[in-house]
């Protein structure tokens, strides 16, 4: 896959490495905690560590995206914030359709597609407060990136399988 | 849609200029042409910071008024210089990125991307017959703005004849931007440098096209000295006959957009007009990037498949995620055996482990009996994508673990642990 852009004039410092960097590192860590736990084989020290490397993959990918992206803002905004509790984020979502609605061009329900965007905003993160335009460039950036993802993971598991 | 673009891109609006097959065949390459220039490019304004393509382009910017006023014939190589700068007031218009941007008419920035990058297209295609048919047009642009510029034929004996016929070079390049300049109520723009280009903007106005009470009496006080057509200006502003945006006033940093010929002039339907092309060239960018969906028309189709492509990869990354959990890593880890993954297709290696990887190393630690369980189904569940049966998988899953299980002090622990710091 080639490269995507770059920040720096360093060639290597692309959204894949970034990604594959901080996604190791993650993994690698916690491998270690895993290991150094006794209790590690227990579905639910199975589902923990779970979640913990699909949180490390979205904060690495994230981060190696930076804040240019609305959806990147989004999650790492939601890992900083984790411990908000479920009122506070009914509210946000709220505030943050009142903000579509002053500012983007919403049209109601008879929109052909009004259905299916809502879907998607929930599923690209941060896309509550985004009017139907802005949330289709999202989704574009956020497949692009889901792919990278996706690429390098499996990656990853053929190297630690082998 | 491509009916309205073909109509707007070469449309003079008092010229009885006949539709003829050209239009079509240009405005369907310049279509192309932008998928396949975003794709070749490195530029893409996705990928990019979003400057790059300005950035680029405005290396281009010094060149083109020095060689604008040169040349006659109708080669290709002042040509691109002279759609570049149309590019570059094409793509300038957006907020964070003031500077560069040499026409304060602010147009869409993918339609513009499309028509300023057409010489771009022209040239790193190498497509000889493209040039050829843009530069026919021309003549007929020229022509047809000569008919309908009555004011005008007393000025144009002030510009040079070098002008005349980049004006009408550019015009085939400059009326997609024409056609596009509406104050958008959303597309709040900062004030834009007033053009520095003078020969470019001298252009602008010579296309019969582009008369535009708002540009002009912007850009009239800064430049009068430097332009020398200011006065033709003056006498276009008179012809303000189609502008359906000249009721707003003389207002800066607008998007100005022309009603197309037999279209509603209503502000309200321009704005509606100009967001509604604007999704949909997205949705366009997005039919590439959605595997298979070049044959489907229609936008809730679309979204649907959007909608699924988008929950299948992240359940593939769900997936990995719970396969990496278990998984023992090796010591040494090699970065770079990571990064150089070239021989493999991503379907057939990500089905490998999709094969493979339940039913060996790590399928010991989970109840056997429903991985090898779900394995059978997963090979009946028809799905376009290569790892849709994850949804089984998952589900199975979530069923397994999620008995007597909250998962919320499973994510405390993670931000109290901090590993997931966002330093990473």
């Amino acid at each position: 896959m080639n490269p995507r852009r770059s920040i720096s004039s360093n060639p290597a410092s692309t959204v894949k490495s970034r990604f594959t960097n901080g996604f190791l590192q993650a993994l690698l860590r916690i491998n270690r905690q895993r290991i150094t736990s006794t209790t590690a084989y227990t579905p639910r020290e199975i589902f923990r560590g779970y979640l913990r490397v699909k949180i490390a993959a979205d904060v690495s990918m994230a981060s190696a995206i930076g804040s240019r992206r609305a959806w990147s803002r989004a999650i790492l905004r939601k890992v900083r914030s984790h411990g908000r509790d479920g009122a506070q984020v009914r509210r946000m979502s709220f505030l943050a359709m009142r903000k579509r609605n002053l500012y983007g061009n919403i049209k109601c329900v008879e929109d052909a597609g009004f259905h299916q965007a809502n879907v998607l905003r929930k599923l690209v993160p941060g896309g509550e407060a985004m009017d139907m335009c802005c949330l289709l460039g999202e989704t574009a950036h956020y497949i692009k990136c889901l792919k990278t993802q996706v690429k390098v993971m499996g990656r990853i598991a053929e190297v630690f399988s082998t | 849609m491509d009916g309205h673009e073909n109509e707007g891109i070469l449309q003079c609006p008092s010229s009885g200029m006949s539709t003829n097959p050209l239009p079509e065949k240009v405005s369907g390459m310049i279509m192309n042409s932008v998928s396949m220039y975003k794709h070749s490019n490195g530029a893409d304004p996705f990928f990019s910071s979003g400057w790059d393509p300005l950035v680029s382009l405005s290396h281009n910017e010094n060149f083109g008024g020095s060689s604008m006023v040169s040349h006659r014939e109708f080669a290709s190589t002042p040509y691109p210089i002279v759609l570049e700068n149309q590019g570059i007031s094409g793509t300038s218009h957006l907020v964070q990125y003031p500077s560069s941007s040499t026409y304060v008419e602010l147009v869409p920035k993918l339609p513009c991307l499309g028509s300023g990058s057409f010489s771009d297209m022209v040239n790193s295609f190498g497509l000889p017959e493209c040039s050829q048919i843009v530069n026919s047009e021309c003549p007929q642009n020229y022509a047809s703005s000569k008919e309908d510029g009555t004011g005008r034929t007393s000025t144009n004996g002030a510009l040079s004849q070098d002008d005349r016929q980049m004006s009408g070079e550019g015009a085939v390049g400059s009326s997609p931007n024409a056609k596009r300049r509406k104050r958008v109520s959303d597309y709040n723009n900062s004030p834009v440098s007033p053009r520095q280009n003078a020969a470019g903007e001298t252009e602008k106005d010579l296309s019969g096209q582009s008369s535009d009470v708002q540009k002009e009496s912007d850009e009239k006080k800064p430049k009068t000295e430097q332009n020398p057509g200011s006065n033709f200006r003056g006498k276009q502003t008179g012809k303000q006959g189609k502008n359906a945006s000249s009721a707003d006033g003389f207002k800066e940093n607008y998007i100005h957009v022309r009603a197309r010929r037999g279209q509603a002039t209503n502000s309200h339907s321009l704005a509606e007009r100009v967001r509604r092309e604007k999704i949909s060239e997205r949705m366009r960018l997005l039919q590439e990037l959605v595997p298979g969906c070049n044959k489907i028309t229609g936008k809730a189709v679309m979204l649907d498949e959007i909608i699924n492509y988008v929950q299948s990869l992240q359940q593939q990354v769900e997936f990995l995620s719970m396969k990496l959990a278990t998984v023992n890593p090796e010591q040494n880890v090699d970065i770079e055996q990571i990064l150089s993954k070239d021989i493999i297709n991503s379907r057939s290696g990500t089905g490998a482990i999709l094969g493979f990887g339940p039913g060996t190393s790590s399928s010991h630690r989970f109840h056997r009996g429903t991985f090898q369980g779900t394995l059978p189904s997963i090979s009946s569940t028809t799905s376009k994508y290569p790892l849709l049966p994850q949804t089984v998988l998952d589900n199975e899953l979530h069923g397994l673990f999620q008995v007597g299980f909250d998962s919320c002090p499973a994510v405390d622990n993670l931000g109290s642990n901090g590993h997931f710091k966002p330093e990473l």
